[in-house]
């Protein structure tokens, strides 16, 4: 389960209301490389991790992400709360308003509503880790667009602070993919790779020889099938 | 920058056993560095542009013991995700408990003196003061 505690994990204090950046900041609470896409892809990929240095991490980032999907609602409400019904026109933040008056809704940039096909579960740890990794670089990537779209401290400083967390997530993501690659043997297992001239009178075989030999055993028993018959 | 040398010549760690040093420790920036950049770990650390991390500074004792209480939660919080693959690793653990009791114990502090952050606080005996407050997104305590 999970405990709330009521504190940011990193302060935000925006004074000046820009409705602008309201619109634009709101795609890492609900946009493809959001928090909220984060938090939802390491909570379900946790559960099939082969091992518990997986799960625990998972466990971990995954909850920190709840709190980064604190700190951007708490950005995109503190730039929105003031602004008067001529400010979200001009904005172009009407149809928000229209559905949601200043409430929180994950979106992306474009207002297009938070769905789950931003992320994905294999039940493979490589393939599942790998996308963590992918997804912490697009997330770090995303929060550099912001800051270059804006000129406010108040924003700049916990955009920064976020990105700087999405760089250490990806480190230790990174991490638990070379341990999962040497776990499971990736780079010597044979079968996994091409045959080349130096293994293939392997006594363990490769890939190609076990099936040529699979298609000579199969010949073998339909001759003595049709002999039988 | 705080190097694992300086850490070891605190009292906290003054009877550290041979057997935990080790050279393969990670760099570690001070819980404050560390909270300001997002980053305990300076090998992990990689800016954007010219931009500088924020130097949080608190302007009251309420602001001061928050700030005291954010920064060692996150350093804690920081080597919780390496122990979570390190888990054998003595030194980082006898680290990561030294931050945790201490930001436990601010925890506490400011629990006592400005109201509770967890519904399992003790500061609820008496009045139900959990919605008393105002709320993270308001500037409650920051």
């Amino acid at each position: 389960m999970w405990a709330y505690q009521k504190r940011l994990q990193y302060p935000v204090n925006i004074k000046k209301k820009d409705l602008r950046m309201a619109k634009l900041l709101v795609t890492q609470y609900g946009g493809s490389n959001g928090e909220l896409a984060a938090a939802l892809r390491y909570l379900n990929q946790r559960y099939t991790m082969p091992d518990n240095k997986g799960k625990a991490l998972l466990t971990d980032i995954g909850t920190e992400e709840l709190a980064h999907i604190e700190m951007i609602s708490t950005m995109v409400y503190q730039l929105m709360k003031d602004a008067t019904i001529e400010e979200i026109k001009e904005a172009g933040l009407d149809p928000h308003y229209a559905e949601h008056n200043k409430a929180l809704y994950p979106t992306d940039a474009n207002g297009v509503p938070f769905t789950v096909t931003y992320f994905a579960t294999t039940g493979d740890p490589l393939a599942d880790i790998s996308e963590d990794m992918a997804a912490e670089q697009k997330a770090r990537a995303v929060y550099e667009n912001l800051i270059d779209l804006t000129n406010d401290p108040d924003v700049i400083g916990p955009l920064l602070w976020l990105r700087q967390r999405e760089v250490v997530h990806y480190n230790r993501f990174k991490e638990l993919f070379k341990h999962y690659e040497k776990m499971f043997n990736v780079k010597n297992d044979k079968k996994m790779n091409f045959p080349t001239n130096q293994n293939s009178n392997n006594q363990s075989g490769n890939f190609l020889d076990n099936m040529s030999q699979g298609l000579n055993n199969m010949s073998q028993f339909l001759n003595n099938f049709t002999q039988e018959m | 920058m705080y190097s694992y040398n300086d850490y070891l010549s605190n009292d906290y760690l003054r009877n550290t056993t041979p057997s935990m040093m080790n050279n393969n420790q990670p760099n570690l920036y001070t819980p404050e560095e560390g909270y300001n950049k997002g980053n305990l770990f300076a090998d992990l650390y990689q800016g954007y542009k010219d931009y500088q991390p924020v130097k949080l500074r608190a302007t009251n004792e309420k602001d001061a013991l928050f700030l005291e209480l954010s920064r060692y939660a996150f350093a804690a919080h920081e080597l919780n995700l390496y122990l979570d693959l390190h888990p054998e690793d003595t030194t980082m653990l006898a680290l990561f408990n030294d931050y945790r009791t201490r930001a436990n114990k601010l925890m506490m502090d400011y629990e006592s003196k400005y109201g509770p952050l967890t519904i399992s606080s003790d500061e609820l005996s008496n009045s139900f003061s959990w919605q008393k407050d105002k709320w993270p997104w308001e500037g409650g305590n920051s």
